[in-house]
């Protein structure tokens, strides 16, 4: 079984991560620049399609994702090796933290209309790399240095490009960062009340007025 | 004399599961009470226990659930899923700038780090004086600000609430020369385990969670949780109640419909929330106001890297404020250091190999929150209609508040590199990092204002404010000197929606003293606001 964190405390993560997405939805100009950039990469003709095929799109996807299309989950992958290359590092390795089945949760938790833009949002991100820099691959095909140049670029471009690398970037980190155990790694306390048996004080006292008497 | 019982812990609160559960109830309810109080915050709790005190018949109408302490996990996360306004997630219109926001019993004063600071004496002269609101004038309002804090165990910082960050900003303003202080608190006996924004396991951090709405509830006031106000009530250009859903709080759904008939209605939902009930409400808006002028007091996250490991995250989360620039340029600097997740969301987000040599120096990270003053431009408005409509907050910086966030950004990265500091981390959404005073300048000139200031700073507000602003001239102010709106009868508010102006100062205590004069007001005026006319 795929261990995820708590459904309740994964939906003020979701929002969160969600939220660059939702500004492109709520400004008029943004959103219609979203939706004509995604348009021009859907008809740019056999060419494109051609270059945005990609072997990656043949691997499986694990039974247990749920909320995710294949294309997304494909690149929520990629993005979390990419974005969290902690191998030969003491950082907990990505095998024990479920990245993806995170996203996977907190995006079912979004809602309907945050979701529809999600997904064009990570459409956008993954196919937009056959033409922004000449890849002429997707960014599931990019190589790690690529990629991370990639990210880097859309990080200082325009608005919608730092938006949605902001997007990918926010739920990769947060999906991995609020796992407890990735804590120790980085000696993050975490919890202490418990541990340090700390009394419990209750309410404060009432302040004292003439003629009163506290109970 | 009477004796009064303030239970040893919690609160009694209806909440919407009670409501639920009690068939007398049903699917609509109908109370009568002297005074309904919308909002549990900073404002309406003291509100609550003032006008309850004073032996009126208070009930507290709150839209957030009811969190007890004791069920606080320390985890952020969980925190702000549970009693955050929209899960921590209120954000402008542009989804770049953060609006954290309490939404439960106790509201934001649960989830704040206890920062209490009075606004600079010269401030409220001039608000006494230029803006004829003679009761902030400092020599009036010096008793109130004490009284509030005694009653709140506010204190100075004493040496062991000084962590490792605060003591490299300490180290830094020594050789720059600039003037800090301990911040003052509202906290007794803090445990120091640096999980204030989480809400206070051990019931520490003196929130209204265990200060004001125990005290009031020992007076006899009555409390909802899962209360949506949707509009107050007017007939004959006076106030006379409000109309609520209760919603549980898991799902959403109705629960019942409320319908509160009071003498006296204040509303006290914060800076955001107020004005959309007034806008809602149609309440009579002779000055264009409600909404208006929104200060933000917009923060930038400047973190620094130094050699030896400072564990910054731990101790007391905000140590001392530089106080060098409070008064000549409104700025305020307090020290702080997120834990990893809010990291994530607030601060540095580089990509790749450069992101985890960040993480890995984790514990060698110190935090300096460069707060400004702007210029109280921000609008909030309530869109569409009273069940289907939303919520906009409008601000995005002016390319003058965007120059001084830089500004501030410059200074904190001064501070942490005369401390020793081996690199900093401006807080651009394009990662940025500095490795000497000397490439600053340069580092900064790459982030530009661009499209209306969009997705280039990663600004935060904890403390809006200014939203219906109080004064005079009815046609430039929401509200009058004594905090109730022009032209309507018995509606009084008692939150920083009330703040004449931009204020550099984090504004808790400030609004705690107004909301203490907003219901002395109140009992003052008891002849013409009462049905049985007793003062």
């Amino acid at each position: 079984m795929t261990r995820t964190t708590n459904t309740s405390s994964s939906a003020g993560a979701a929002a969160q991560a969600a939220a660059p997405i939702v500004s492109l939805g709520r400004r008029r100009f943004l959103r219609h620049a979203l939706l004509g950039s995604a348009a021009v990469l859907a008809v740019a003709g056999g060419g494109f399609a051609w270059l945005r095929r990609s072997p990656v799109d043949q691997l499986p996807v694990p039974e247990t994702i749920r909320h995710l299309s294949d294309a997304e989950y494909h690149l929520l992958h990629r993005a979390a090796q990419v974005l969290l290359p902690v191998a030969g590092s003491a950082l907990v390795p990505l095998s024990q933290v479920p990245v993806v089945a995170n996203i996977d949760h907190m995006v079912g938790l979004l809602p309907a209309h945050i979701r529809k833009q999600v997904g064009m949002g990570l459409t956008l991100f993954d196919n937009a790399a056959v033409i922004a820099g000449w890849h002429g691959r997707r960014f599931v095909d990019l190589d790690d240095a690529a990629a991370v140049d990639y990210f880097d670029r859309w990080a200082s471009g325009n608005s919608i490009q730092r938006a949605l690398s902001t997007l990918v970037k926010r739920f990769v980190y947060i999906a991995y960062w609020r796992d407890p155990v990735t804590w120790e790694a980085v000696e993050f306390d975490g919890p202490v009340s418990e541990r340090w048996g700390l009394a419990y004080l209750g309410n404060a006292p009432l302040p004292q007025e003439q003629g009163e008497e506290r109970a | 004399m009477r004796i009064i019982n303030v239970p040893r812990e919690g609160v009694p609160v209806f909440t919407a599961e009670d409501v639920r559960r009690d068939p007398a109830m049903g699917r609509r309810v109908n109370v009568k009470t002297e005074v309904v109080v919308v909002g549990s915050g900073a404002g309406g709790a003291m509100v609550a226990y003032e006008l309850a005190k004073a032996g009126r018949q208070v009930l507290v109408l709150e839209s957030g659930r009811y969190y007890p302490s004791a069920r606080f996990t320390e985890h952020l996360g969980d925190t702000m899923t549970q009693v955050y306004r929209e899960q921590g997630s209120q954000f402008n219109s542009t989804a770049d700038v953060l609006f954290p926001e309490g939404q439960c019993i106790g509201g934001s004063t649960v989830i704040g780090a206890g920062v209490m600071q009075r606004p600079p004496d010269s401030l409220l002269q001039r608000w006494a004086n230029e803006l004829s609101l003679p009761q902030f004038a400092p020599a009036t309002v010096a008793s109130v600000f004490a009284e509030v804090g005694r009653e709140q165990f506010v204190h100075l910082n004493e040496a062991h609430e000084i962590n490792a960050t605060a003591h490299k900003v300490i180290k830094g303003c020594e050789k720059m020369g600039f003037s800090w202080k301990p911040v003052a608190r509202n906290v007794r006996q803090c445990a120091l385990t640096g999980h204030c924004l989480a809400g206070c396991l051990s019931d520490r951090k003196m929130s209204s969670l265990v200060t004001y709405l125990p005290w009031a509830a020992a007076y006899g006031a009555r409390l909802f949780a899962d209360c949506h106000v949707s509009r107050v009530l007017l007939r004959g250009g006076r106030a006379v109640g409000v109309e609520a859903v209760v919603r549980d709080p898991q799902t959403g759904a109705e629960v019942s419909r409320m319908r509160v008939d009071a003498e006296v209605v204040v509303v006290a939902g914060g800076a955001m929330q107020t004005p959309l009930l007034l806008q809602r409400s149609q309440i009579p808006d002779s000055s264009g106001q409600i909404g208006r002028n929104m200060a933000v007091q917009p923060f930038v996250q400047v973190l620094a890297q130094y050699e030896e490991p400072l564990y910054g995250f731990r101790g007391a989360l905000v140590g001392v404020e530089i106080d060098e620039f409070m008064e000549s340029d409104g700025y305020m600097f307090f020290s702080a250091l997120a834990e990893p997740e809010q990291l994530m969301v607030q601060g540095e987000q580089a990509a790749g190999a450069e992101h985890i040599e960040f993480m890995k120096r984790y514990r060698h990270l110190a935090g300096l929150n460069a707060f400004a003053l702007d210029e109280g431009r921000g609008t909030v408005s309530w869109e569409g209609d009273l069940e289907t409509g939303r919520k906009v907050i409008s601000w995005n910086p002016s390319q003058a508040e965007f120059d001084k966030l830089k500004h501030g950004a410059a200074l904190a990265a001064r501070v942490f590199f005369a401390a020793g500091a081996k690199r900093v981390h401006m807080p651009s959404f394009r990662p940025l990092h500095v490795d000497s005073v000397f490439e600053l300048d340069h580092t900064l000139d790459q982030i530009s204002h661009g499209l209306k200031g969009m997705y280039s700073l990663r600004i935060n507000s904890f403390s809006a404010h200014g939203t219906c602003r109080m004064g005079t001239d009815r046609f430039q102010s929401v509200a009058n000197p004594q905090g109730e709106v022009h032209d309507v009868k018995g509606l009084f508010l008692a939150d920083a929606s009330l703040l004449p102006e931009p204020i550099p100062a984090a504004p808790h205590w400030t609004v705690q003293v107004m909301a203490k004069q907003v219901a002395r007001n109140i009992l003052a005026s008891a002849s013409g606001l009462f049905l049985d006319g007793n003062a």
